[in-house]
């Protein structure tokens, strides 16, 4: 027991796991430079399409102050200090210069589906419309053939310069026979190896792309894995949940064209201006977790009074993605929300691991050890969560003790 | 000679065979699975509520509210309360309603050699995912309904922002798909009136008409309609003739030895699904009048399809007028469902047809789990000599063009297809 304490408390402690949402004054000016750099010689080069940003917004009724607002809002998000904010109004201007190809493997369509819903107002879907989307089967006109022939054009026009997205597992199982792609039967794994293969960088998009999601769930029938099982050496972005918010795929490109450079990941790859805070650090029921207010079965006071959801089974407290912060569907609502909880979808192995149905409070799962960065909480929590106990003797006092009525905490 | 067809989701491959320059058979396979029911196999009864939705990223919802009517027909009796019926047949319309813009504008637009617009796919389904997500939490995947009704606890508010999205919705469809007052749509029986009006959806029909595509697109004017709700009705429907007595028994599953998914029929049967099917079973006037004039062509096929969004939308809203806020979300069953052995099944109608599930539950577990999906009814491949709906559909035509128009008036989904 005390091993595994020193343990967890060195996880917490390391240098590495830190979000560092401040880095000193010259790294963002050198940083400033070199976004400046970047986004002359981006201006210098050929649109990959002819969109034109500031058309497009006042074709939508969007004025500059709403784009203004919009452009704060991200550059928070890519932890950068207001300062960047000019830059990044350039970089949206500029998206038509990073070409995108996007492929569809062993996937439901939900995370296309979540980045046609992208966060507004309006004007993530511009920046949509205006992301140079080379391939994207369920987008573009063209099909079969046609389709076929547009991808390889693709990847021969911007070799070495493409952002590859990918959405959906790869299944191993039968050699690959689970899923193929075209005329030819190429294998879903021959395909984004061909693919990946002339990339600039790959980004994995969704719970099955990343980490195998839910095909992967035992007994995984079809030897579903997750891209960085198999694409080696490209530099690779996971960003996974069940589907991928569509704020943090626009922020993805956004920082590749800003800085040339992918965004700083955690080592699950995620990046850690969306990945690096768990849902429970910034849950708008996170008071009543602490005041010990828990819902204790679904329709009861706690649930019409939206009390903490934990006991319900929420993973809140293991579970790294900003949710909490940017929601869903315009911001309209989460999970947590409407008071179903997480289900901890951006998690590796999340279905085996976590299953939403197995409250922690008595079931035998930890906190994913093993290099996931987190960091440390005042409440301990984290700590506690890890060694498995914590939370337990915490929901387990407030019950002992009676509902909410009595006081509560102990 | 082969075509690839992919969208809206997935790809499905279409082998054409030619006799005297007509289109003589046609196979369809479709090309990948993930066996979300050996998944489903061995585990606990609640996880299919959060397994399920996942089974398809466009109409999840509709798996969603499948899977907890199944799992609630396990009892015997189980008291769900008016608000949580009412809400999620909301939340499954709004689903029906974004997946019909979306296929319009993205699959069968761009089809007529009509520019593609993003925008006009995107605008109206995010009001409606906006919608879902005020009840959902989230959309696409959401898991708001559980064994005992829902667990969200709207408020007046919400129901303010969501009568709002609603309206936005109406307006937009009679900005930009039909210049016609969506009331007066509703009363309206002679399809000859509309094709005089302007918008997206009159430009489609005319150029039906004009291109002479009128015949194209029949199969056996056979429809079914399993999932009731207070707007739609159970029933078949065979050359107009409407019965109303069907049991979920009867429908049965053939594997393919070429594709992964599997065919379905009913008493040996293959049947249209969708939405013409649910117009015909409902007796719709508009549709019944084009179904008059043209059959189950793909002109009345395209045209119950978009029309079932306003009558949708203003449906919603007599639902809304229903709602008692303050009557119970969630009413606890008398047992926990695993404390006994039992088995349920469930239908509901998605955007492209009847959903089934069948559970049953064997010592606290997933002892079988089986999904049949609408596009199994409409898209799968028959058995020898016995057509499936859209390979009937497309025998007979010239070149491969105006199948795959066909193919996609029956909406291709084929991660669902096989899951």
């Amino acid at each position: 027991m005390s091993d595994r304490i020193e343990g967890v408390k060195k996880l917490f402690t390391s240098k590495s796991a830190r979000v560092e949402t401040n880095k000193g004054e010259s790294y963002y000016l050198d940083l400033f430079e070199k976004c400046q750099t970047r986004l002359s010689e981006l201006r210098a080069s050929q649109p990959a399409n002819r969109l034109d940003f500031s058309g497009l917004l006042n074709d939508n009724g969007i004025d500059r102050r709403d784009f203004m607002k919009w452009v704060s809002a991200t550059t928070a998000m890519l932890m950068l200090p207001p300062m960047f904010s000019p830059l990044v109004a350039e970089a949206a201007e500029l998206m038509n210069r990073a070409p995108v190809i996007w492929l569809e493997l062993q996937d439901c369509a939900g995370n296309s589906e979540a980045l046609l819903r992208s966060d507004g107002p309006k004007i993530d879907e511009i920046v949509l419309d205006i992301i140079s989307l080379e391939y994207h089967e369920t987008l573009q006109a063209a099909s079969g053939f046609q389709a076929e022939k547009q991808l390889d054009e693709a990847i021969e026009t911007f070799k070495g310069k493409f952002l590859l997205f990918v959405e959906g597992s790869i299944p191993m199982g039968m050699n690959g026979q689970y899923g193929t792609i075209g005329a030819s039967g190429e294998t879903f794994h021959d395909h984004l190896m061909r693919v990946s293969k002339d990339a600039a960088a790959v980004i994995a998009v969704g719970a099955c792309a990343t980490f195998g999601g839910i095909p992967a769930a035992a007994p995984n029938p079809t030897g579903a894995v997750g891209v960085m099982d198999v694409v080696k050496g490209k530099p690779l972005v996971n960003i996974p949940a069940c589907p991928a918010n569509p704020v943090n795929m626009v922020g993805v490109v956004m920082h590749y064209v800003l800085t040339g450079q992918l965004p700083e990941l955690d080592s699950l790859l995620r990046p850690k201006f969306a990945f690096g805070y768990r849902i429970h650090d910034n849950c708008e029921r996170r008071a009543h977790f602490d005041a010990g207010e828990y819902v204790e079965e679904w329709g009861d006071e706690g649930a019409k009074n939206n009390f903490c959801l934990y006991k319900m089974g929420c993973k809140g407290p293991m579970t790294f993605n900003n949710c909490s912060i940017v929601r869903y569907n315009e911001a309209v609502n989460w999970p947590i929300g409407v008071g179903r909880g997480c289900i901890g979808c951006s998690e590796p192995d999340f279905w085996d691991k976590y299953a939403y149905e197995r409250p922690m409070a008595n079931a035998k799962i930890k906190a994913p050890t093993g290099g996931v960065e987190k960091t440390v909480d005042e409440f301990g929590l984290g700590l506690l969560t890890a060694a498995g106990i914590g939370i337990g003797i915490h929901a387990i006092a407030s019950a002992v003790g009676g509902k909410k009525d009595d006081g509560g905490e102990a | 000679m082969i075509k690839l067809i992919e969208k809206i989701e997935g790809e499905a491959k279409l082998n054409f065979h030619f006799k005297n320059n007509k289109i003589d058979k046609v196979d369809v396979d479709f090309m990948s699975t993930r066996h979300i029911e050996d998944i489903l196999k061995g585990k606990s009864p609640l996880d299919a509520l959060v397994i399920n939705p996942r089974v398809c990223g466009i109409c999840g919802h509709a798996h969603l509210i499948a899977t907890v009517r199944a799992l609630e027909d396990c009892y015997e009796k189980i008291e769900i309360s008016n608000k949580a019926k009412i809400i999620r047949e909301l939340t499954l319309n709004f689903e029906l309603i974004q997946n019909h813009f979306k296929w319009f504008y993205l699959t069968i637009f761009p089809l007529f050699g009509l520019k593609q617009n993003v925008m006009k796919a995107v605008t109206p389904s995010q009001l409606m995912g906006k919608a879902i997500a005020l009840f959902g939490g989230q959309y696409p995947h959401t898991s708001y309904a559980i064994v005992g009704g829902v667990v969200c606890e709207i408020t007046q508010m919400d129901l303010i922002k969501l009568e709002h999205y609603i309206d936005e919705t109406i307006g937009f469809f009679e900005k930009n798909l039909l210049d016609v007052d969506v009331q007066m749509l509703q009363d309206c029986d002679n399809v000859m009136n509309l094709l005089s009006k302007s918008g997206d959806l009159v430009d489609i029909l005319n150029l039906i008409e004009t291109n002479g595509w009128l015949e194209y697109g029949k199969s056996y004017d056979r429809f079914i309609v399993f999932g009731e709700s207070s707007y739609f009705a159970k029933g078949k429907s065979i050359k107009t003739r409407v019965m109303h007595n069907l049991s979920l028994a009867d429908v049965l599953e053939s594997a393919s030895t070429t594709s992964f998914a599997k065919s379905v029929h009913y008493h040996g049967k293959y049947y249209e699904v969708g939405p013409l099917a649910r117009a015909m079973v409902k007796k719709t006037p508009l549709i019944k009048d084009a179904h008059r004039k043209y059959k189950d062509s793909m002109f009345t096929r395209i045209l119950a399809r978009v029309c079932e969004i306003s009558q949708l939308l203003l449906h919603c809203k007599s639902l809304i007028a229903e709602l008692d806020l303050s009557e119970p979300s969630y009413i606890k069953p008398k047992m926990e469902i695993t404390s006994f052995n039992s088995s349920g099944s469930s239908a509901v109608e998605a955007a492209r047809g009847t959903l089934i599930h069948k559970v049953v539950i064997e010592d606290s577990l997933i002892k079988s789990y089986e999904i049949i999906t609408p596009t199994q009814w409409n898209l799968c491949g028959g058995v020898n000599e016995n057509h499936g709906v859209s390979q009937k559909a497309m025998i007979g035509l010239e070149n491969t063009e105006i199948a795959e128009l066909v193919f996609k008036s029956f909406d291709v989904c084929s991660v669902c297809t096989t899951h």
